[in-house]
């Protein structure tokens, strides 16, 4: 390096009577100018780019090399180099992403929760039901009795005997189940499925809707079992079956006196002849196993 | 004695070669090691011309130099030139605007006070970036956005390495002396 700063040693101490004539600095400054100009035009009528675009081919590999390395030590420079740095920008990270799962959970129960809103505002567009949603909290852990328990209780104004509903993509809203029993925020659902559940039911027929009786099968292996009380009448397969209501229209001091009409149950799948009586098995619209938000019908618009 | 003077023509281009293939090894490292920062680069070429001019105006002969400096000017623009995308020359009259203006002016001053050095580059840096914006942006309104959005990162920039600059300038020149 040295050897380019000059082509003769100077003289560092200060000479007044050395060399005065700055004009010389200004001519060369000019003249050094003047060629740059000339390059410039020379440059912009494209007479020098080929030598301009040789030179910088040349040095190409050099330059990306340097800009690799420039890329290393930023790297580098942003990585932390401690094992207290990375400890702390681990848990920062830890704190981080704990902060995103909650807000994920969030949003997807909010998600959820707008689903079951609008199923809720369908249902109360179309039945005369007043219902109140509730989110199934657990299931009876033994197979002896099929019953839920849902977050919803006497302080929501839940009562015994209330039909639960439920409904899955596709269907009509449908009863799973009536309320069993009640504590201050959560309720027993006693599913329709369970053996000792008993309703009266009608079947929809074209010319009628004739009374049975229908009861949980699910310990027998099967779902829902009929019999009509009318043995006369005769029973199809796709014959749909709602609530009769019957308590309730009679006014009768029962539990079940809350469970309203026409609640929407399931279709006849298969209908067997034992002796002088029909047997029809239910398929339900909603199986109760599979819920996992229900609405309670607090009250039906007269 | 016949050869004497062809040796020392020879001796004179493969000094000037050297020194043109150094400052093309420095503009490299500036347009490579010494960018990214928001987009801008420290302009070490232009620095180290001012400081050989200052330095070389404080000695015994500070008309040969000043001289020197102009010279390095005039090779580091012309390797930037190379390596960029502006005309061939646009950074070399940029350069050699910036230290002939800065060096004549600056010559009678001590280099050796670091005030000095400082406020050479940091005025020497606002020609530079002015002249390459007349050339670049001949047609540019808004000067006092240009000067606060371009020029005062650029003298900021340039501030860094000024005292190490001066100071290994100064070291070569007293070694080569």
């Amino acid at each position: 390096m040295r050897d380019f700063l000059d082509d003769r040693p100077l003289k560092l101490r200060r000479d007044r009577s050395g060399d005065r004539h700055y004009w010389r600095v200004a001519a060369l400054a000019v003249g050094l100018a003047l060629i740059s100009l000339l390059l410039i035009i020379l440059d912009r009528q494209g007479i020098v780019a080929p030598a301009r675009l040789a030179v910088r081919e040349a040095v190409q590999p050099l330059a990306g090399w340097l800009t690799e390395r420039r890329a290393m030590i930023e790297s580098w420079w942003a990585t932390p180099r401690d094992v207290a740095a990375l400890q702390s920008r681990i848990a920062e990270l830890e704190a981080e992403n704990a902060r995103l799962n909650s807000e994920v959970l969030r949003l997807e129960q909010a998600r959820v929760e707008n689903i079951f809103l609008r199923q809720q505002l369908a249902i109360t567009r179309t039945y005369p039901w007043r219902i109140l949603g509730a989110e199934v909290m657990v299931r009876a852990p033994d197979a002896a009795r099929r019953v839920l328990t849902i977050a919803r209780g006497v302080e929501d104004g839940v009562q015994v005997g209330m039909a639960v509903i439920g409904q899955q993509p596709g269907g009509p809203p449908a009863l799973i189940g009536v309320v069993e029993s009640v504590g201050p925020r959560t309720a027993d659902v006693l599913m329709i499925t369970d053996i000792s559940s008993q309703l009266s039911v009608r079947v929809l027929q074209a010319d009628g809707a004739p009374l049975g009786l229908m009861q949980g099968q699910w310990q027998r292996g099967s779902r829902l079992r009929l019999e009509l009380i009318d043995r006369n009448v005769t029973m199809r397969e796709g014959e749909r079956v709602v609530t009769a209501g019957l308590s309730g229209a009679l006014d009768l001091p029962l539990d079940l006196a809350a469970m309203p009409a026409a609640v929407p149950i399931g279709a006849i799948e298969t209908v067997q002849q034992e002796g002088q009586r029909q047997i029809g098995a239910i398929r339900p619209f909603v199986d109760p196993d599979q819920v996992r938000y229900v609405w309670v019908i607090l009250s039906q618009d007269e | 004695m016949g050869d004497s003077q062809p040796r020392r023509i020879e001796e004179r281009l493969a000094r000037e070669l050297g020194l043109a293939l150094v400052l093309l090894a420095l503009a490299l490292v500036q347009v490579t090691l010494l960018t990214g920062l928001a987009g801008f680069s420290v302009p070490i070429l232009l620095v180290l011309a001012i400081a050989r001019a200052l330095v070389g105006a404080g000695t015994a002969e500070p008309v040969r130099g000043l001289m020197r400096g102009l010279w390095w000017a005039f090779y580091g623009g012309l390797a930037l030139d190379v390596l960029g995308t502006m005309p061939l020359g646009s950074h070399a009259i940029a350069h050699l605007l910036a230290v002939a203006i800065v060096g004549l002016a600056a010559r009678r001053f001590a280099v050796e006070r670091p005030l000095v050095p400082l406020l050479a580059v940091a005025v020497g840096t606002v020609i530079y970036e002015g002249t390459l914006a007349l050339i670049a942006l001949p047609a540019i309104e808004d000067w006092r956005m240009y000067g606060l959005v371009v020029v005062a990162p650029s003298v900021l920039l340039a501030l860094i390495p000024t005292l190490p600059a001066v100071a290994i300038v100064h070291r070569l020149v007293r070694a080569d002396g």
